[in-house]
């Protein structure tokens, strides 16, 4: 279950002429990104990433535009070349691949969907769902039969014979989606896929996408600008600013530890209530005993996963603490009305 | 940052416009005040720009100040100069003096022939005489009349000189405001004063004035700073024109004429096989054109326009080769459309992969463009020497002709359409494992395909445009008709057979435009 697919060690990608020359100056003398621009003219793109990805996770990377996310997902299929560091994807040392190799890696074993969607104007949806099949050299009877199932996988069939400039922008993402699953890849990798849309538009299509990837199952990396949409879609996620990651985590971890302020601004604004469960606003019973006195009989009880969101439907039901049991149905814990709502402004009491 | 000016702040603008202008600091920083706070023209005078002139211009770094000034101030002295010694009207009274002589000549003549009894010869030469003499009291007059212009010349001349005096001192700190604007913006623009910029203003006005004064002020300038400098200058080195006659070009054409010989007899082989290549083609094309039997060829080129570019363009095509064929032309139409499409077609064949590359490599087309340019500006008949020089008279040697002069524009339109593919959709083609090739055909050819027709479409007018100028050099068809019509002067063939070429020339446009609409609306 928890097998690494892709995994990232200490990359680097520095843009320039003189990149080598920075990147020794950078391992021998430790320079910051500002230091490598004045003294070579060089932008780091990214500064020492370090991840792995597991086997059918969604894993979300997040950060603003320029913090190096889309350049540090074309490295996984060399669409970029890092300036050092080790890549590996589905056990293989992407790095050694020749071109040939390469070649086979992207067009069987990974997906890709562009922002942009990135579609060929002078293809049908048809066509272009297929292309990556033609690229593999299979007959047009098969590229059909697979676009086709992919198309109704995005609930697109009946519009193969379109161009895509006939079809609105999230329809056009669909058929890159529908195109990326075309080669049945074991990866996605999703640059940015709904950043173009519009807010509803975009909802729409991250439930699909969620639903689909319920089904499917498949190992994705999942680049993104938005939080909101990290926390919605994403297993674990990742953070950068300036090319470094700041933070990996769950989304609870991210919104309840945030590493440091950079992070935390973030998550200012996010809504906890789906996010922080009551183990972790919860009190020992013994203390709450101590301070508050045995009023416990007519407690309800809740189980250690039950969300802010779930917990505050309980409260209102009654006027007792609420009593968190694990999952032996042991009680561990107690969470009372003003501890809740501690625990709904700040995340952690 | 004080030092770009950047912050704001009364403060650091007098501190910037101190630094810009280094010396002066308070009467330049309470002008520049002065300036900026008036609409419209601000009176602010700069004594030192009026008395100096051009000088302060180059002292300041001003240099547009300098060359308006320098040049404006010139006038007027060659104006001064004039009013004050020069010999105004010396060429009429030159040409009155001249006059004279040959008066007295024929008067003299006259003379010995009424003494040698000879009466009508001597009326004759008598009623030139007082021809001329009539013509050089006008020359005469109009000589006293241009020394008279002296006074009210150098009184011009003055008073210019004292307007652009003015001009200049009111104009110098509104000049100098908008240079320490843009030096504000870009720093390194002159700023402060400079001895060495101020000395090398210095030379250019010791340079340029004294002879330009001479020259337009004095009468046979050569001659008399020769006699002025011993013969140096003005015998020596001419300023009226550039001491050189044709040795060099003399020297370098027949080196020239060497090297296309040379190059002629060594690679003899190598021009055979090109002119064997393009017969080749040719033979094909006028095969196809003009031995199938004509009712076959009309009817294909109609269906062709009708298919292509829909009835209204398909009768205009057979309308045009109505006119064709019924005014004799037929046959030589045909040879012209077999020019144009063997040119045509090889400007593709060769045009489009050369395209390619330079639309991929920047390095190949950055070398390549000025060549391009070269072909397109080059005046044919520069090229057309050569050509004869290499492949002889007749159809290949136009189609060459027709090769350099109409494969640019497909060149350039391929290399611009695939610059044009956007980046995302060749990178989301090689993400899916595409091979450069897969790329090229699949994704960038037929992105870069509207681009490419039209540099066809342009090739093929451009090589019809050629048609008369490759007749020159002995090819035949329509410009060759046209070419005769002008050797005779033939004006109703020659616009008959222009007519011709325009016909033929609209109906392949037509047909060109109508495939690549059906290219661009969809497949």
């Amino acid at each position: 279950m928890s097998e690494d697919v892709i995994t990232l060690k200490n990359v680097w990608k520095i843009f320039g002429d003189r990149a080598e020359e920075a990147m020794r100056a950078v391992e021998s003398r430790g320079l910051t990104k500002p230091e490598v621009l004045k003294e070579f003219a060089c932008v780091v793109g990214i500064a020492d990433c370090s991840f792995s990805v597991r086997r059918g996770e969604i894993f979300c990377v997040m950060g603003l535009s320029g913090s190096g996310k889309s350049t540090m997902v074309r490295h996984l299929n060399r669409l970029i070349e890092p300036t050092s560091g080790e890549i590996s994807v589905l056990g293989k040392d992407v790095l050694a691949l020749n071109n040939q190799q390469l070649r086979e890696m992207r067009a069987n074993h990974l997906g890709m969907v562009f922002q942009h969607m990135a579609l060929l104007p002078h293809r049908t949806v048809r066509d272009n769902v297929g292309f990556p099949l033609q690229v593999r050299g299979e007959p047009k009877s098969v590229r059909w039969e697979v676009s086709q199932r992919c198309l109704n996988m995005v609930n697109l069939d009946g519009y193969e014979d379109r161009f895509p400039r006939e079809l609105s922008g999230g329809m056009q993402q669909r058929v890159g989606l529908a195109r990326a699953l075309a080669s049945d890849p074991e990866v996605l990798l999703m640059d940015e896929p709904f950043s173009a849309l519009d807010p509803l538009i975009r909802r729409q299509l991250q439930d699909q996408f969620m639903a689909l990837s319920a089904e499917l199952n498949k190992t994705t990396v999942f680049i993104t600008h938005d939080l909101d949409e990290a926390i919605r879609i994403g297993n674990r996620i990742a953070i950068m600013k300036d090319g470094r990651i700041v933070q990996i985590g769950t989304p609870e971890q991210i919104v309840t530890e945030p590493a440091d302020d950079y992070v935390r601004d973030f998550v200012e604004g996010i809504s906890k209530l789906k996010l922080v469960f009551a183990h972790s606003i919860m009190e020992p019973i013994d203390s709450y005993q101590l301070e508050a006195g045995d009023d416990l009989a007519q407690s309800p009880r809740a189980s250690h996963g039950t969300d802010l969101d779930q917990l505050i439907d309980i409260a209102t039901t009654t006027s007792h603490p609420i009593i968190i049991q694990d999952d032996d149905g042991q009680d561990v814990g107690v969470i009372s009305k003003s501890r809740l709502l501690k625990g709904i402004q700040g995340g952690k009491a | 940052m004080n030092d770009t000016g950047l912050e704001m702040g009364p403060r650091s603008l007098d501190s910037s416009v101190a630094e810009f202008v280094q010396e002066n600091e308070s009467y330049y920083s309470r002008q520049f005040e002065k300036i900026q706070g008036t609409t419209g023209f601000a009176l602010s005078w700069n004594s030192m720009a009026a008395l100096f002139g051009p000088l302060w211009g180059a002292f300041r770094g001003a240099w547009g100040f300098f060359w308006s000034f320098l040049v404006l101030e010139l006038f007027a002295l060659v104006q001064i100069g004039r009013g004050l010694w020069g010999e105004l009207g010396a060429e009429q009274m030159a040409r009155y003096e001249k006059m004279l002589v040959n008066i007295a000549k024929r008067e003299e003549q006259a003379r010995e022939l009424i003494a040698a009894g000879n009466q009508a010869d001597a009326d004759a030469k008598l009623k030139i005489a007082s021809n001329l003499k009539r013509v050089a009291a006008e020359a005469k007059e109009k000589a006293d009349l241009a020394s008279n212009e002296a006074l009210s010349i150098l009184v011009t001349g003055l008073i210019l000189f004292a307007v652009i005096k003015v001009l200049e001192g009111f104009l110098a700190n509104r000049t100098y405001e908008k240079q320490y604007l843009n030096w504000r913006a870009n720093p390194t623009i002159q700023s402060g004063v400079n001895k060495m910029s101020a000395l090398f203003g210095g030379f250019l006005i010791i340079a340029i004035w004294p002879l330009t004064l001479f020259r337009f002020t004095v009468s046979d300038p050569d001659k008399k700073l020769s006699a002025l400098t011993g013969g140096f200058i003005g015998d020596r080195i001419p300023i009226t024109e550039f001491p050189v006659n044709r040795e060099y070009f003399a020297i370098l054409a027949k080196k020239g004429d060497a090297g296309f010989d040379w190059l002629a007899i060594n690679f003899n082989h190598v021009f055979k096989g090109i002119t064997a290549g393009i017969r080749s083609v040719l033979d094909g094309l006028e095969i196809i054109l003009i031995d199938t039997p004509w009712p076959v060829v009309m009817i294909v080129i109609v269906v062709m326009a009708l298919r292509l570019a829909g009835p209204r363009v398909a009768i205009f095509t057979a309308a045009s080769l109505a006119y064709l064929a019924f005014m004799g032309l037929w046959k030589i139409s045909m040879i012209t459309v077999a020019l144009i499409g063997a040119g045509a077609a090889l400007c593709i064949i060769i045009g489009i992969p050369l395209g390619i590359w330079f639309g991929k490599s920047k390095r190949a087309y950055s070398f390549a463009e000025p060549i391009l340019d070269f072909m397109q500006t080059m005046p044919a008949f520069v090229y057309l020497i050569p050509i004869i020089a290499f492949f002889g008279t007749g159809k290949p040697p136009g189609v060459l002709a027709t090769l350099i002069f109409a494969m640019p524009p497909v060149i350039r339109l391929t290399a611009l359409g695939m610059r044009g593919v956007p980046e995302s959709t060749k990178e989301a083609a090689t993400a899916f494992g595409c091979s450069k090739w897969q790329l090229l055909t699949n994704v960038e050819l037929p992105l870069a395909m509207p681009s490419i027709m039209t540099g066809i479409n342009q090739t093929i007018l451009m090589s019809l445009s050629m048609v008369v100028i490759a007749s020159l050099i002995g090819a035949e068809g329509l410009g060759a008709l046209i070419l005769e019509a002008l050797q005779y002067a033939a004006k109703g063939q020659g616009l008959l057979g222009g007519l011709a070429i325009l016909l033929c020339a609209m109906v392949i446009d037509r047909i060109a435009q109508g495939m690549y609409r059906r290219k661009v609306s969809g497949v």
